[in-house]
């Protein structure tokens, strides 16, 4: 088993390297940079100081920036070397935590990333725990009352929240319930006069604002882990053993909780895992919506404004994460069943 | 010659979307204590309905019991309530079931399943009690290696072993009847013949009943004491062992007995089969069930439902025609 997840923890160098390197070819590959970024700054700035003398705006479309300035942004931003010796240059600072300083804000990106984390860690922590906790009760609750009105009007509620895009729902419920009937404010992460309030207060101001990007967050998240829940249970239900365990003697509850339930719960160790990834990767378009300054969006605005160092920082940090997370599954599925082990 | 299970008239049906099927219909024999009574027929006849039936343990909410008794001791098991159902399941009637590979929680260790059964009847046990009575109820099941056995999962063990364990699951609260519903069709030849002498040995020491479900007639001819064989949720023939295969009096237990192969035909001889499928039961011809099957079929059976009749002491035939129904050869 030890062997098993050493090799495990090991192959993640060789992945991380495959991926890094992948997105970081590119975004030397795409056009645009920021390099491109400077030089059309420089071209609105000629512009707008050329404003009333419209003859020759044309003429000088890619001379903003003189051969030799360019040569020296270049070198500035290290776009002069070849792809695989910038790589390794980038890749020998990120093995000691430096992810470069974003080409946009001129601050290092690590300090960009550390500034979204709790909004995101907020957010990815209260959807994680309140799906969990409804979702698997419910689903269980579903399975135990198959075809009963309880479970038919839940399931509509479920596959209506599942098909409608969670940033849509995040919209419809702004115009209900911020809008028109001014019960949750309209957005944010906390309110103005956030640090003026108390220790309960703060957290108060903070449910309060979560609650409906949470509530959009969740409606996609529910119906997976429900039905997840709701078929294995059923499928654990309806098994020989927990007949075995009802000719024993064991009345049908006691079958359940004994017997049925934790081997249903098996497949939802399986994703537990990739959970921790959850937890930095807030929707962009959920975060768009409501206004919430976190990962999601971060990661969106350094792809359009081509801010590599982000980019790729943010890149890191979710591999990692994902990564890591992919072999915490694997050691909860090897807590909870037996007849999974890790050894030749 | 004590009756210690009366099964009376039991009637089971299940309810699809549409229709309420009655599985069986009018089931009635006796097990006699410390006898082994065989039920065979073919899948789907009711044979495994029946035993679950007796233990209340129907598939729900599809499954329900509609008429008749099943008299345990003179209680009527169909009439208590849940709870003392509990305390007769596993307690007084143990049963064991045809898949060994699944009828065991993947995820519990042995030595817990085996406990439990304990830990439910005799709550005043403490752990050291439990562990040494399961070490004494796998020794008796013939397993080796027990301390260790206790530990391991059942994944860990063959077919074989998981059945032994089945058994002594079953058994580990001395119950009166023992109800096994095929549990030799997974195992291989030689672990059947083994786990047939184990349930045999284990009931002349303990002296229990045991209702032994089969599709297979060796089986009945080598463990079973009387018979009964159903067909379409009916009985149709029950006797003793010796009346069934010396001198059967319906045409499907004769049919069954007859597509047995025999090591002293010739070879390539062809086997003798029932020809036709079993009716649908949503289906069923008129008069007798067997009917559409049956070489010997006359007017009269199309018209007449027949009943199960007296043909000498204990042996009974549900067939109209079973004075004329001569012994050939078998």
């Amino acid at each position: 088993m030890t062997a098993y997840f050493a090799r495990r923890l090991l192959l993640i160098v060789p992945t991380f390297i495959g991926i890094t390197l992948m997105v970081f070819t590119i975004t030397r590959m795409v056009p645009g940079g920021p390099l491109e970024r400077m030089m059309s700054k420089m071209q609105q700035m000629d512009q707008s100081s050329n404003v009333g003398k419209s003859t020759n705006n044309n003429s000088n479309k890619s001379s903003a920036l003189s051969e030799d300035q360019q040569e020296q942004l270049k070198i500035y931003y290290g776009l002069d070397r070849p792809i695989y010796i910038s790589y390794f240059i980038w890749l020998k600072k990120v093995v000691t935590f430096d992810l470069g300083t974003s080409t946009r804000y001129n601050e290092p990106v690590w300090e960009i990333i550390k500034s979204k984390f709790h909004v995101s860690l907020t957010y990815g922590l209260l959807v994680l725990v309140i799906s969990y906790l409804v979702s698997i009760p419910m689903g269980i609750y579903k399975a135990l009352k198959h075809s009963s009105i309880f479970d038919n009007i839940s399931s509509a509620f479920i596959f209506i929240g599942y098909s409608i895009p969670n940033y849509v729902i995040g919209i419809g419920l702004i115009v209900i319930f911020a809008a028109n009937l001014d019960l949750f404010p309209m957005g944010g992460f906390a309110s103005e006069n956030f640090s003026d309030l108390t220790m309960f207060e703060k957290f108060a101001d903070i449910v309060w604002h979560a609650f409906l990007p949470v509530t959009s967050y969740l409606a996609a998240s529910f119906a997976g882990m429900t039905f997840l829940m709701k078929n294995t249970m059923m499928d654990n239900l309806s098994a020989d053993y927990v007949r075995t365990a009802m000719a024993k003697g064991l009345s049908f509850r006691k079958a359940v909780v004994g017997h049925a339930l934790r081997n249903s719960l098996i497949p939802i160790a399986t994703s537990f895992g990739n959970s921790i990834s959850v937890l930095v990767m807030g929707s962009f378009l959920v975060e768009t919506v409501f206004n919430i300054d976190g990962f999601g969006l971060l990661g969106y605005e350094s792809v359009v404004e081509r801010d590599y160092p982000v980019v790729l920082g943010v890149l890191v940090i979710s591999s990692l994460l994902f990564l890591i997370g992919n072999i915490l599954s694997d050691i909860c599925v090897a807590l909870v069943d037996p007849r999974v082990q890790f050894s030749e | 010659m004590e009756k210690i299970l009366e099964v009376k008239n039991l009637s089971t049906a299940f309810a699809t979307d549409s229709d309420l099927i009655t599985v069986l219909d009018g089931v009635s024999f006796d097990l006699i204590k410390g006898k082994t009574l065989g039920i065979v027929g073919e899948s789907g006849c009711g044979k495994s309905v029946t035993s679950l039936s007796i233990m209340r343990l129907l598939p729900r909410p599809a499954g329900r019991i509609t008429g008749g008794e099943v008299l345990y001791r003179g209680t009527d098991l169909t009439k208590i309530s849940l709870g003392e159902m509990h305390k007769i399941r596993g307690n007084k009637i143990a049963m064991i079931f045809q898949e060994p590979m699944t009828a065991l929680n993947p995820v519990q260790k042995i030595g817990d399943q085996l406990g439990e059964s304990f830990r439910l009847h005799f709550p005043n046990m403490n752990d050291d009690e439990v562990r040494a009575q399961s070490l004494n109820m796998l020794e008796s099941v013939g397993i080796s290696d027990i301390r260790r056995r206790l530990r391991e999962y059942p994944h860990q063990l063959s077919g074989g072993i998981r059945q032994r364990v089945m058994i002594a699951i079953a058994l580990a609260c001395k119950p009166d009847i023992l109800i096994a519903d095929e549990p030799t069709t997974a195992l291989d030849v030689t672990i059947q013949a083994q786990i047939l002498k184990l349930i045999k040995d284990l009931q002349k020491e303990n002296g229990m009943s045991v209702m032994f479900i089969t599709h297979d007639l060796g089986v009945i001819a080598e463990i079973c004491d009387d018979v009964v064989v159903m067909y379409t949720g009916h009985v149709v023939e029950k006797g003793s062992v010796n009346d069934i295969f010396e001198n059967p009096k319906h045409p499907y237990t004769k049919g069954l007995l007859e597509s047995i192969p025999r090591l002293e035909h010739p070879r390539k001889t062809k086997l003798k089969i029932i020809e036709g499928m079993v009716p649908d039961l949503l289906n069923l011809p008129s008069g007798c069930r067997f009917g559409n099957r049956c070489p010997y079929i006359v007017d009269e059976c199309k018209q007449k439902v027949p009943v199960l009749e007296k043909v000498l002491d204990a042996h009974y035939s549900k067939c109209l025609k079973h004075a004329s129904f001569m012994k050939e050869n078998v």
